[in-house]
C-alpha cells in the first residue's frame, strides 16, 4: 500500500510537473503571436457538490462577459470546501485555478504558497465586503494582505432549537435548556470532540487561543491558573454540563439524524444544516445565538468562530489574471444575492447582507446575533488533534479521573508544540 | 513440549534468517568484486579494439562482425551521456543542498499572468537526482559489461568460433534467451514503480520535508538522522516515540490475531460445509462467496454506519437490553450506547470481529479446494484403524492444510500489518483518541503504522516522519517475510503428515 501510494504520488508529481512545464512554454508562444487573435484561457474551478449547477451558470455568464477579451473555457470539478486544503497541499500545481474553501484553511494555504495574493481590484473587494475591519475581509487576509475573495459569511455556528420544547427564556442559558430538555426526555447535541466547537467555551470565558507571528504555531492559555475563571473551572463547567447525559457530544451527521429521529431537540450547528432541520421541525423550527453557561456559579456567554467561505486563486495558475477575475465574479454582489435566493447562503457582501430577505431567514438571523460574540479563526494546524482529544475526554466525563489541570496542560503542550 | 518446540523453531528461524541475510550481502559484494576483476582482466588482455571500446562502447562489436549491435550500443552510450549530463546533471549538481532559490512572483497586468523567477523545486531535484544516479550506475555497469563482452568476441574470433549476426541474436531472444525477453518488462516495471519511489522514500526520511517546507513554494534540505531520533524518543511536546511504540505493539497484535482468526475460521467453516452430513452444500458456499463479491469498501462503510453510537446495532442492543446488561457489569462507560467504534478497547474488538466476517469467506474458498484434494485413502485407513474424527483432523487434515497454506499464512500476516482498508474505513471520522500523548503526534489507539503514515501525509503533510515510518514498516515486513518464508516453505517437512 505504502509503496503503491508513494509510487502513485511520484508519478502524479512527475506528470504534473511535465504538464506544467509544457503549459508554460506553449502559453508563451501564444502571447507572441496572439496580438490580433483572442488569447485562449482555460480555467478549472472547484466547488462543493451542491453548488455545481449554480457555479456552472455563473461561469457561463463570466465567459460571456469577457468574450471580447479572451476565449475562455471553464471546467468544473467537485471538491468539498472543508477538504480543499488537504487536496491542494498534496499537489499545488495540479490543483484548480479557482477554488472555494472554508476560512480556517487560509493560513495554511498561504503558508504553503498556494494562494495568489489578490493583486487585481483588491480595493473593490475589500470595500464591497465592509472595509478592512470587517470580519470577512480579515478572514480573507493574512499579514495585512488580501489572499481570497469572501463568498459567504454563514459558516459559523449557533443554536438550533425545537420551540415546542424550549421557551425563549430557556434558550438564554445552557442550564435552562438542559432542564427543559430533561423534562422532555430529549437531548441537546454539540460536537464537543472537535476543537472548532470546543473553542466556544474557553474563548467565552476569556481564555485565549491565538496564532503566533510565524503563522504556524499557537499560543494557548486554556490551562491558565491566574485568570478568572481559570482553565480548570471552564473544564469543570463542561464536565458539569455533560454530567446529566442531556447535553451530549455528537458529530455533524449524527446531529442531523438525531433531529430527524426526534431524539435531539436542540443542537449547535451551522447554516449548512438549516434546510434539513427546518424540514424536520416544521413550525417549531427556531434558531438563536449560543446560550450562556455556568462557570463557578457565574453565567458566561459562549463565544464561537465566525466562519466564512472564501474563494481563492491558485498561485501556480497559468492564467492568474483571469482566475482572479473569475473569483471576483462569482463572489460579486449579484452572484451573492443569487446564491442566497437559490441556496439560502448568507452573503458576505454588506449590501447583499442588508436586504430584508436575508434578515428574515432564522438561521442567518441567529448567526448575526451570535456574531457579536464570534471571532475570526486564526489557528495553527497543531490545534486540532489535541483539542479534539480534550473535547472527547470531557464529553466522556473524564472517565479516568485525570487531574483537570494536568489534562489541560497536556492538551496545551500539544496545541503549542512546534510543527515538526 | 510441543509449545517449547514451536518457540525453538521460531528462534532458530530468526537466527538462520539473519545468517542467510548476512551471507546474502556477502555474496552480493563478492559478485561485485568478481565482476570488477573480470573487467580489469578483459581490459588488460584485450587488443586495441577492446581497449578502444572503453571510450566508444560497441567498438569491439562493430569491428568484429556485429555491426548493427555495435551501432546500437554506441547510440545508447551517446543518448545516456547526453541525458545524464544535460538533463540529469543540473539536478544532481544541487543534490547536496536540494536547492537554494525560493519562488518569487510578480503579477503582470499586461499579460494577466504571473512572472516567476527560475526557482528550485527540492522534490524534483531529489527525484531527478536519484534517477540520474541510477542511470549512471546502469551506464557504468553496461560499459564494463561491454568491455568484457568485446574481450569475449576477441577470443571467439581467435578460436574461429561462429559470431552471431544481428538477425541470429534477435532470434535467440525467442529461443535460448527467451527468459531475457520474458523478464525484461517486469524488471523495468519494478525499477520504475518500486525501486525509484523506494529510493526517494528513503531519501525523504533524511530531509525536513514537512508542512513548513512544502514544495514547490518552499525548499527542504538534508537533516541527517534527526527524524529517526524523533521516532524513538519522546518529550512533552514531541510524542512520536511514545506513539510509535504503542502503535507498533497494536499493529503486531492485530496482524497475529487477524491472521489466525480468519485462517482457522475459514478452515472450520470449509470443514463444516464439506461435512458429508451437511445439506445444500452449494447454497452455503454461495452465500458466503456473495459476501466476498461485495466490494470491501462498500461493506465496510455500511458496517461503520451500523456500528455508530447512534447506529442501528446500538438501537437494537438498547431495545433488547444488552446495553443495560453491559453497563451493569461495567463493560461500557455509559448506559446510552455501546461505544463499538469510539472506545479504544471496544473499537479494537469490533474491528477484529468485522475483519473475521470480511476475511473468512476468502479462506473458506482456499480451504475448500484443499480439503477436496486430501487423498481419501489416508482418511479411510485412519478410520479403519479406529481414529476418531478429531484425531483424523489433528493428524491428517490440519497438517495437510497447514503445509499447503503456509506461504499464504506468511503473506497474509504481512498483508495484515499493512491492512489499511479495514482499519481506515471503519475508524476514519468516527474514532477520536482519548490519549493526549497520541493526539499530540496525530496518532490514535486503533491506528496501524500504515494508517498513521497515511494521516501524517494526507492531513498533516508530514512527509519526513511518514517516510521514517515507511522505512520501519518496510524493515518489519521484510524481516518477517524473509524469515518466515525461509522456514515455512522449506520442503523437508513435506512428508511429515503421512
Amino acid at each position: 500500500m505504502k509503496k503503491r501510494l508513494l509510487a502513485l504520488t511520484m508519478v502524479v508529481a512527475m506528470a504534473a510537473s511535465l504538464v506544467a512545464g509544457c503549459g508554460n512554454s506553449s502559453k508563451k508562444e501564444e502571447d507572441t503571436t496572439g496580438s490580433t487573435e483572442l488569447p485562449e484561457v482555460s480555467l478549472t474551478m472547484w466547488g462543493s457538490e451542491n453548488d455545481q449547477e449554480i457555479l456552472r451558470e455563473m461561469a457561463d455568464a463570466f465567459i460571456e462577459k469577457y468574450a471580447d477579451q479572451a476565449t475562455i473555457t471553464i471546467t468544473l470539478d467537485v471538491e468539498s470546501e472543508s477538504t480543499c486544503k488537504d487536496t491542494i497541499l498534496t499537489d499545488v500545481e495540479a490543483a484548480a485555478d479557482v477554488f472555494a474553501f472554508a476560512d480556517d484553511q487560509l493560513n495554511e494555504l498561504v503558508q504553503a504558497g498556494a494562494l495568489q495574493e489578490v493583486t487585481l481590484n483588491a480595493d473593490t473587494v475589500i470595500s464591497d465586503n465592509g472595509g478592512e475591519d470587517s470580519g470577512s475581509v480579515q478572514a480573507a487576509s493574512y499579514d495585512g494582505k488580501l489572499y481570497a475573495y469572501p463568498m459567504t459569511a454563514d459558516n459559523g455556528y449557533f443554536m438550533y432549537y425545537d420551540s415546542s420544547v424550549f421557551t425563549e427564556e430557556d434558550v438564554k442559558t445552557l442550564d435552562g435548556m438542559i432542564a427543559a430538555a430533561k423534562a422532555a426526555g430529549k437531548t441537546i447535541a454539540m460536537d464537543l470532540a472537535n476543537g472548532w466547537y470546543l473553542y466556544s467555551f474557553f474563548q467565552g470565558a476569556g481564555l485565549e487561543l491565538t496564532l503566533n507571528d510565524d503563522g504556524v504555531t499557537n499560543t494557548c492559555t486554556w490551562n491558565a491558573t491566574d485568570t478568572d475563571p481559570t482553565g480548570v473551572e471552564v473544564a469543570q463547567a463542561i464536565l458539569d454540563a455533560v454530567a446529566d447525559g442531556v447535553f451530549v457530544s455528537l458529530g455533524d451527521t449524527d446531529i442531523v439524524s438525531g433531529i430527524q429521529a426526534g431524539t435531539v431537540c436542540a443542537a449547535v450547528s451551522g447554516t449548512w444544516n438549516s434546510t434539513t432541520i427546518s424540514e424536520a421541525w416544521g413550525d417549531n423550527y427556531a434558531a438563536t445565538k449560543l446560550p450562556t453557561y455556568t462557570v463557578d456559579g457565574e453565567q458566561v456567554q459562549m463565544s464561537s468562530y465566525a466562519g466564512y467561505k472564501l474563494v481563492g486563486v491558485n498561485a501556480y495558475s497559468d492564467n492568474v489574471g483571469y482566475a482572479m477575475l473569475l473569483a471576483q465574479w462569482i463572489t460579486n454582489y449579484d452572484n451573492q444575492v443569487y446564491r442566497f435566493e437559490q441556496k439560502g447562503y448568507g452573503p458576505s457582501n454588506v449590501e447583499a447582507a442588508s436586504s430584508d430577505a436575508v434578515a428574515a431567514n432564522p438561521a442567518i438571523a441567529a448567526l448575526s446575533l451570535q456574531s457579536a460574540y464570534a471571532t475570526v479563526q486564526r489557528v495553527g494546524g497543531n490545534f486540532w488533534d489535541p483539542a479534539a482529544t480534550l473535547g472527547q475526554i470531557l464529553a466522556n466525563g473524564n472517565p479516568d479521573g485525570t487531574d483537570l489541570q494536568e489534562l489541560l496542560d497536556t492538551a496545551v503542550s500539544g496545541i503549542e508544540a512546534a510543527v515538526e | 513440549m510441543k509449545i517449547i518446540n514451536f518457540f525453538i523453531e521460531i528462534i532458530k528461524g530468526i537466527i538462520f534468517g539473519f545468517r542467510d541475510m548476512i551471507f546474502g550481502v556477502g555474496k552480493l559484494f563478492a559478485a561485485i568484486g568478481r565482476f570488477i576483476f573480470e573487467f580489469g582482466k578483459a581490459f588488460k588482455n584485450g587488443d586495441w579494439k577492446v581497449k578502444l571500446s572503453v571510450l566508444f562502447m560497441g567498438f569491439g562489436h562493430f569491428t568484429r562482425h556485429e555491426i548493427i549491435k555495435g551501432i546500437l550500443i554506441q547510440i545508447y552510450q551517446i543518448v545516456m551521456l547526453y541525458l545524464i549530463s544535460f538533463v540529469g546533471f543540473p539536478y544532481l549538481a544541487k543534490f547536496n543542498t536540494l536547492g537554494t532559490v525560493e519562488r518569487e512572483v510578480t503579477f503582470d497586468l499586461a499579460t494577466m499572468k504571473n512572472i516567476e523567477n527560475d526557482y528550485d523545486n527540492s522534490f524534483l531535484i531529489l527525484l531527478f537526482s536519484i534517477i540520474t544516479i541510477l542511470a549512471i550506475l546502469a551506464l557504468v555497469f553496461t560499459w564494463m559489461k561491454n568491455v568484457i563482452r568485446c574481450k569475449e568476441l576477441m577470443d571467439m574470433e581467435k578460436e574461429g568460433k561462429h559470431i552471431n549476426s544481428f538477425r541470429e541474436d534477435l532470434r535467440s531472444l525467442l529461443n535460448e534467451k527467451f527468459h531475457v525477453t520474458l523478464l525484461s518488462l517486469p524488471i523495468i516495471g519494478i525499477i520504475t514503480f518500486n525501486v525509484v519511489p523506494l529510493c526517494v522514500l528513503i531519501a525523504v526520511a533524511f530531509t525536513n520535508y514537512d508542512k513548513r517546507h512544502l514544495t514547490p513554494t518552499h525548499l527542504f534540505t538534508w537533516v541527517g538522522f534527526d527524524n529517526f531520533k524523533r521516532i524513538f524518543t519522546s518529550s512533552i511536546t514531541s510524542t512520536f516515540g511514545y506513539s510509535f511504540r504503542k502503535i507498533l505493539v497494536w499493529t503486531l497484535v492485530w496482524a497475529v490475531v487477524a491472521t489466525f482468526t480468519t485462517y482457522f475460521g475459514g478452515i472450520f467453516l470449509a470443514m463444516f460445509i464439506n461435512n458429508k452430513d451437511t445439506k445444500l452444500k452449494k447454497l452455503w458456499r454461495t452465500v458466503f462467496v456473495v459476501s466476498m463479491a461485495v466490494p470491501q469498501f462498500v461493506s465496510l462503510l455500511l458496517v461503520k454506519n451500523m456500528f455508530k453510537n447512534q447506529g442501528i446495532v446500538n438501537t437494537l442492543c438498547a431495545k433488547v437490553g444488552i446495553t443495560e446488561l453491559l453497563y451493569k457489569i461495567h463493560l461500557i462507560p455509559t448506559e446510552n450506547y455501546i461505544p463499538f467504534l469510539t472506545n479504544a478497547n471496544w473499537a479494537k474488538f469490533t474491528i477484529i470481529m468485522i475483519n473475521i466476517w470480511v476475511g473468512i469467506p476468502y479462506l473458506m474458498m482456499i480451504a475448500t479446494g484443499i480439503l477436496m484434494n486430501i487423498p481419501s485413502d489416508i482418511q479411510e485407513s485412519a478410520r479403519i484403524d479406529g481414529a476418531t474424527k478429531f484425531q483424523a483432523f489433528r493428524k491428517i487434515t490440519m497438517p495437510y492444510i497447514l503445509n499447503v497454506t503456509a506461504p499464504y499464512l506468511v503473506t497474509s500476516f504481512v498483508g495484515n500489518i499493512n491492512n489499511f482498508n479495514v482499519i481506515f474505513l471503519l475508524t476514519d471520522d468516527v474514532y477520536v483518541t482519548t490519549d493526549q500523548k497520541l493526539a499530540n503526534s496525530s496518532a490514535r489507539e486503533v491506528d496501524l503504522l500504515i494508517t498513521w503514515l497515511y494521516r501524517l501525509t494526507q492531513d498533516e503533510s508530514n512527509y519526513k516522519m511518514a517516510s521514517v515510518i515507511g522505512i520501519l514498516v518496510f524493515i518489519i515486513c521484510t524481516f518477517f517475510t524473509l524469515i518466515a518464508f525461509k522456514r515455512v516453505t522449506s520442503t523437508e517437512r513435506e512428508e511429515t503428515f503421512q
